[in-house]
């Protein structure tokens, strides 16, 4: 049952496969936390200039199975292949030689220190001499602001003092500027206003067009809708099911969430109501 | 082997009740708090050879630093019907009920080192106060008169008020005359040698070097206040005291950086001890010893009779007991001695 | 009080003080300065009560300013290392037991090894000395470190263990003996000898290179953020920071110089060096002391790794963020067990400080130093809830703590009241800091 469901969601009915490989395959992963199972044998992938949005209620499962993939947590059974060669991802540092980069929702930045140091964190640049080239950082990093958020001008202050919005762009430069293509934002506009959210999904758009794959976290399905290309939807762990957006309807989507109903347009996952 | 030892002894005793008793084959036993300490090893060793010198026999053990243990240690050597119990009391209270057991059974006790207060028992102790006034006597006989610093030891350890005590016992007269002025006097956190140099340096600062002598309560202290001195070029030509018989003390008082070390010699006191503890066994009563005191400065003020002994002097004249007793060396005191320049060093 | 809130709407900005313009031009801390000013009023206060007291000042002269950098530089080494602990949000509490240990592990191995197995005064001793101190505070550190890491048992339980066993070990090794006299040379670095410091023309040499040093500094970075077009300092604030930086280390210089050898030693260095005595006697400065140069270059190397190394960056971020380190591919658990491996040398550095000016190694050195460098550190702005702390801000701290302990000696006080005055200190420093961060926010 399983295996047909796999089958037939990688070959058929997306449009976007179109025989194409896909950027990141994850097959069959499941990672339990002391006996609870966190994710529960999930498969998903993604591909290049798509955006799928992953859905689901808080404790669904959805920020844990990403973090497989960017290498914060590690699974215990299941595969992952990037652009069809199997990746070993154990930790952080080799999900980013993947060129995979993320956006969590924690943020996840060193509050004490400034936008450059945060910019480059685990990724210095150096001087001749083995030293922080801390000069060239913060042109790099006037460089990638200048672009994301052209008022920015508080480069010297340790990133606490800035706000919600500001933070947020130093988290995003720290993806794009690393030249990712595949790019994981997990709730990214939970802390920002109507405008600042504007500015998240125009930017989402833009790398989009420049081929990036777009993984979309939230559990808000309003947020992410008309952005996403795909939403795939999980529930106690499990894969509902993956939809075109133009093939369900919000409702229906809302009801995956909620019910764990996959809807005709979508294709049932592992944890689809077996009605 | 123990049984029919204490058979026999037992015999013996019943004999001696008729016979007027014998200075052989007498029982001494002592109760050692501990032996995780090392000094305790030395005591042994003299009292051993005291007590078996005069064909004695010792036993002992070992209360490996419990109360309750030393008790029950107690109670046993009480059923062997030993002579004498020699106790080094690990709670000088706790220990209170044994003693009484011990007094009930005709066993006469000795409080070795560490005092309890019961006035049956014969306190031996080295003289604390005296150690006080033995090291005033030196400093002073060097430097009679001029301004003296007073390095103390931890403010809150009791012996350093009590040396002080005794200290000023022997200066205080020539301070009120105005011959000895008290310049720096300080409490030393700790006894810590690193402060005693904080201390003596900065008393060295705020008299501009006017100091004659210092009065160190202990061997370690020393050894900052002579570094502080050596900085000014003034080590060897200021009097500087301290007790312990450290061997680096020792060998700075064959350098000349320090004119006396007031030593507790534990081979002194065991031996003492052990004599004691025989004349006891044969009989003498604890207040008809030879050189017995009264006591009474205990925490609760009983009165005991005691035998307190003066420690031992070192000085450049009499280094040579120290290395007779086998404390050091003499390789470690004389070491970088100019030849020549002390009796003992040759 | 509501003036200050009013400044931050946007017509104040032309109204800006002289003092905050001031400020913000040169990039000062303002902490530092708190703290320097602090440094100068204990200072004076203590000066003028020994005037008072006794008739005459002794706290500002140079004998008792070169007496107490001498004192505080065996806690300045340490703070340097703890300060950095403490931003990873960890704490060390074994650095008295480990100076106390490695002191007695370097005073048994020039006495009773090295001496006799290469003769007293052998040239080699002291060397030999000093890298088997500084392998055993890595390797003791590093252990803590691995134990904290790697074992994931928390900094605190593990080095109050260490506090308790490594004064346990200092005493075995030795059975409580002092071991004294150390190696002639590695006394030097005590301070006390006669060649323990670097009398006045090396000490005016040091001046000028480090005033060449800072004014080369300034013009490099300068050149290098014009190169980028970084908004850069005004001119005269430039000016102003190479003068007073220039100003302070001559001045230091100067005061270092104005404290001679007593007559006594002087003709001995005469002597030694066949110098001629001239007839209205021979005036020898001490200059800079040997222990304090140690200081000065454990906190500018500290401070170089603080902030020019990834090492350094990543302790800061950890302190900052621990999860967010860990998910930019930092290494966290080997840059634990580096830090306190470097802990370790730091203290070991300090044990040869110590047991050199003591010349001797006793099993109680050190004892409650964990409590004055955690002090220190504390009073010089390292926050408790990591990420925040400057080395150089460590530093003023120790001074601080050093200065109120001898200025209380100087004038006589019990050393009940010395703790009293620490204590208290302590506490409202960390007060002022707090009030201090809340308006700054």
């Amino acid at each position: 049952m399983t295996t047909t469901t796999t089958a037939h969601t990688s070959s058929t009915i997306n449009a976007f496969a179109d025989g194409r490989q896909p950027l990141v395959e994850m097959r069959d992963i499941s990672i339990a936390f002391g006996g609870i199972k966190a994710v529960d044998h999930a498969s998903l992938e993604l591909y290049k200039g798509e955006v799928v949005a992953l859905l689901g209620h808080n404790g669904a499962g959805k920020s844990t199975l990403i973090k497989i993939l960017s290498g914060a947590y590690q699974r215990d059974h299941g595969d992952i292949y990037i652009r069809g060669e199997k990746a070993s991802i154990d930790n952080p540092r080799d999900a980013k030689r993947y060129g995979i980069e993320t956006i969590y929702q924690t943020l996840a930045l060193a509050d004490n220190v400034d936008a450059a140091a945060n910019l480059f964190l685990g990724r210095e640049l150096r001087t001749a001499w083995g030293t922080l080239d801390d000069v060239a950082m913060e042109a790099a990093t006037r460089e990638v602001m200048g672009r994301l958020n052209p008022n920015f001008r508080r480069f010297k202050e340790p990133v606490k003092k800035l706000s919600g919005g500001q933070r947020q762009s130093v988290a995003i430069a720290r993806a794009i500027h690393f030249n990712a293509n595949i790019l994981i934002m997990d709730e990214p506009t939970a802390a920002l206003g109507p405008q600042e959210t504007q500015q998240v999904a125009d930017l989402t758009l833009e790398l989009k067009k420049q081929g990036i794959g777009i993984f979309l976290i939230s559990h808000d399905i309003h947020d992410v809708f008309d952005l996403a290309d795909r939403v795939a939807v999980m529930k106690n762990g499990r894969i509902v099911g993956t939809a075109r957006v133009e093939d369900v309807s919000k409702d229906e989507v809302l009801g995956m969430i909620i019910l764990g109903k996959c809807p005709p347009g979508a294709i049932p996952g592992p944890g689809a109501l077996s009605s | 082997m123990l049984k029919a030892t204490v058979a026999a002894l037992t015999g013996a005793l019943l004999l001696g009740a008729a016979v007027p008793a014998l200075a052989k084959d007498k029982t001494i036993a002592v109760s050692w708090k501990t032996f995780q300490e090392e000094r305790w090893k030395t005591d042994e060793a003299a009292i051993k050879a005291a007590v078996t010198a005069a064909g004695n026999k010792y036993v002992s053990t070992d209360a490996q630093g419990s109360a309750e243990k030393q008790a029950k240690d107690i109670e046993g050597l009480i059923t062997q019907k030993v002579d004498v119990i020699v106790i080094v009391a690990y709670d000088s209270d706790a220990i209170l009920p044994s003693i009484k057991a011990a007094r009930d059974a005709g066993i006469k006790t000795m409080a070795y080192d560490v005092q309890f207060e019961d006035p049956s028992a014969l306190y031996i102790t080295f003289d604390n106060i005296g150690v006080g006034r033995l090291m005033a006597k030196e400093v002073q006989k060097v430097k009679p008169a001029g301004n003296y610093a007073f390095i103390k030891g931890d403010k809150g350890d009791p012996n350093a008020t009590f040396l002080f005590k005794g200290i000023m016992e022997v200066l205080g007269d020539a301070i009120k005359a105005g011959k000895i002025k008290n310049s720096c006097e300080t409490f030393t956190d700790g006894w810590k040698p690193d402060n005693a140099q904080k201390n003596m340096e900065q008393c060295l600062t705020s008299t501009g070097n006017k100091i004659d002598a210092v009065v160190s309560e202990n061997d370690g202290m020393a050894s900052g206040v002579v570094a502080a001195l050596k900085a000014q070029g003034m080590d060897g030509s200021v009097a500087v005291s301290g007790q312990d018989g450290d061997l680096a003390a020792i060998n700075r008082v064959a350098l000349g950086t320090q004119t006396v070390s007031i030593w507790k010699d534990a081979t002194q006191l065991g031996k003492k001890a052990g004599e004691l503890a025989n004349m006891i066994a044969d009989g003498t009563a604890i207040d008809k010893l030879p050189g017995v005191t009264k006591f009474n400065l205990g925490k609760k003020g009983v009165e005991m009779n005691s035998i307190l002994l003066e420690p031992t002097t070192i000085t450049k004249d009499t280094l040579d007991v120290a290395i007779k007793a086998g404390h050091i060396t003499k390789e470690k005191a004389c070491a970088g001695v100019k030849a020549g320049s002390v009796k003992a060093c040759g | 009080m509501t003036q200050s809130t009013e400044t931050r709407s946007e017509p104040a900005l032309a109204q800006e003080g002289v003092v905050t313009r001031f400020l913000r031009a040169t990039e000062i801390d303002t902490r530092l300065l708190g703290m320097v000013g602090a440094l100068i009023l204990i200072s004076v206060c203590f000066h003028f009560a020994g005037i008072l007291r006794t008739g005459n000042g002794v706290f500002l002269s140079p004998r008792n300013l070169w007496i107490l950098l001498v004192q505080t530089s065996s806690i300045a080494v340490m703070t340097t290392g703890m300060v950095l602990i403490i931003v990873m949000r960890h704490i060390d509490l074994s650095v008295g037991s480990l100076l106390g240990v490695i002191a007695v592990i370097m005073g048994y191995a020039q006495v009773y090894v090295l001496g006799p197995w290469l003769g007293v005064g052998h040239p080699a001793i002291w060397i030999i000395t000093i890298l088997i101190g500084l392998s055993a505070g890595a390797l003791l550190g590093g252990f803590h470190g691995y134990l904290i890491a790697y074992a994931g048992i928390p900094s605190f339980i593990v080095t109050l263990g260490g506090l308790i066993v490594w004064r346990g070990a200092a005493w075995a090794i030795i059975r409580g003996e002092t071991v004294a006299p150390m190696d002639e040379t590695f006394e030097l670095l005590g301070g006390g000898p006669l060649d323990a410091s670097i009398k006045a023309t090396g000490s005016w040499i040091l001046g000028i290179i480090v005033c060449v040093v800072i004014v080369l500094a300034l013009y490099f970075g300068r050149k290098s953020r014009q190169k980028f077009n970084f908004p850069l300092r005004p001119m005269w604030a430039e000016t102003f920071l190479g003068i007073v930086g220039c100003g302070i280390t001559l001045g230091t210089v100067l005061l270092v110089n104005s404290y001679y050898f007593p007559p006594k030693l002087a003709n001995e260095y005469a002597e030694r060096y066949n110098i001629p005595i001239p007839e209205d006697g021979f005036l020898l400065s001490k200059g800079f002391a040997i222990p304090v140069l140690i200081a000065a270059a454990a906190a500018i190397v500290m401070t170089f790794v603080a902030t020019r190394t990834r090492f350094g960056r990543y302790v800061y971020a950890i302190g900052g963020n621990p999860e967010a380190a860990e998910l930019a591919g930092i290494n966290t658990k080997r840059i634990t067990l580096i830090m306190f491996s470097i802990m370790g040398v730091l203290a070991a550095i300090s044990a040869c400080i110590s047991s050199a000016r003591l010349n001797a190694a006793s099993n109680a050195l050190g004892q409650f130093d964990e409590l004055y460098v955690i002090a220190a550190t504390v009073i010089g702005g390292t926050s408790l809830a990591g990420g925040v702390g400057t080395i150089y801000g460590a530093i003023l701290g120790a001074l601080v703590m050093q200065s109120l302990q001898s200025g209380m000696t100087l004038l006589n006080f019990d050393s009940a009241y010395k703790d009293m005055a620490v204590g208290s200190v302590l506490v409202f420093a960390v007060w002022l800091d707090q009030i201090y961060r809340r308006r700054a926010n």
